[in-house]
């Protein structure tokens, strides 16, 4: 069987995924409420923190997964992970594109 | 007033994505680009941030309910998040009228997919993996990874194309092909989609593709309509819902098909 289901690494994954939903949520709204009612400069530097955020999240589980399964000695997920990270990580650095 | 129009469709994108299970993205990127002015690859990355956080508080909840199969979903990630980082950078380089284009072409098909199925968004024998599942996995190991990888590439790639999650391409893959439990597939689905569209949104992001002033306001309705869709669906008649979804797509597509024959005569 494949899966092996470890409880508390399904809880640690899930919780990153979580906090940075939900963090980034509140984070939006903040900036929505604070726009909508204050018509600042400010909203959009927080709109654009929940942005990154939301970005980095996807990034942290996989960093987070992949610091896991290298402390279960699971070498072959841990490089898998890796291998996934070093994706996600070089679209930040050579993903530009013509504007 | 645009924030609270936004705010205002995602919500409605999401209620109706998570109320078929087929993921508000189809829906977004059109609404944008058609109703908001939004250029159409800003409507693209921006649609990727609000599928980021739907999956990510999805997947939260699968994860807690220990069905999702994160070796499995590493492993297929390594294909569809290249795809769609490839695939965002070379959106970069196609003009306008070629994504619009191929976004119809990908409403319709998505329509009269839905449409032949006489609006049953699973097959039989989905339904009948479902009873026999009955909420618990069967043991399985996946099979041809090969396959699985090569379909998770195209996935991916269609993801960074158009902004959508591809939940709809994954879950068969799995379910079908790599003898996965539909169960596992659907959780490990949604699992991917957060680490796919990222791949795409960082490249979109970092061409200056995702306005925050418009993800903002569009992620917080997407994440407030999905919470409510995921409730509400066990209780709403399916059948209606797909034919309000593919009334809305099929709308999309006209009005978007006429925006792009404007463009090119």
């Amino acid at each position: 069987m494949n899966q092996m289901r470890e409880p508390a690494f399904d809880r640690i994954v899930g919780l990153v995924l979580q906090v940075g939903a939900f963090g980034c949520f509140f984070i939006m709204l903040a900036g929505l409420i604070d726009g909508l009612f204050m018509n600042g400069h400010i909203p959009l530097d927080i709109e654009r923190a929940g942005v990154l955020l939301m970005l980095a999240t996807p990034v942290v589980r996989v960093a987070v997964a992949c610091f896991l399964f290298f402390r279960e000695k699971d070498y072959k997920y841990g490089y898998v992970s890796l291998g996934v990270l070093v994706i996600l990580l070089l679209g930040s650095v050579f993903g530009i594109g013509e504007h | 007033m645009v924030t609270v129009l936004l705010v205002i469709f995602g919500f409605l994108a999401g209620l109706l994505g998570a109320l078929t299970g087929i993921g508000g993205g189809v829906l977004l990127t059109p609404i944008l680009a058609l109703h908001f002015g939004v250029p159409i690859r800003q409507a693209i990355g921006t649609s990727l941030v609000a599928v980021i956080t739907t999956s990510a508080a999805s997947s939260s909840v699968h994860l807690q309910r220990h069905t999702t199969d994160i070796r499995l979903g590493m492993t297929l990630e390594l294909a569809t998040s290249l795809g769609a980082a490839v695939m965002a950078y070379l959106v970069g380089y196609f003009n306008r009228s070629v994504l619009e284009g191929l976004f119809v072409a990908f409403l319709l098909y998505s329509s009269f997919t839905l449409l032949r199925s006489g609006g049953k968004l699973r097959s039989d024998k989905h339904a009948a993996a479902m009873t026999k599942e009955n909420g618990h996995i069967p043991p399985y190991e996946p099979q041809r990874y090969p396959l699985g990888l090569s379909a998770s590439l195209v996935a991916g790639a269609l993801s960074g194309l158009l902004g959508i999650g591809g939940g709809p391409i994954k879950v068969p893959v799995m379910f079908i092909f790599m003898n996965v439990p539909l169960m596992v597939a659907t959780a490990t689905s949604n699992f991917m989609i957060g680490v796919t569209a990222a791949a795409s949104a960082i490249v979109y992001y970092r061409r200056g593709d995702i306005q925050p002033g418009i993800a903002a306001p569009l992620a917080v309705g997407v994440f407030l309509g999905s919470l409510l869709g995921a409730r509400l669906a066990p209780r709403v008649h399916t059948k209606i819902v797909v034919y309000l979804l593919v009334a809305v797509m099929l709308y999309l597509a006209a009005h978007l098909g006429v925006h792009l024959l404007g463009e090119v005569l």
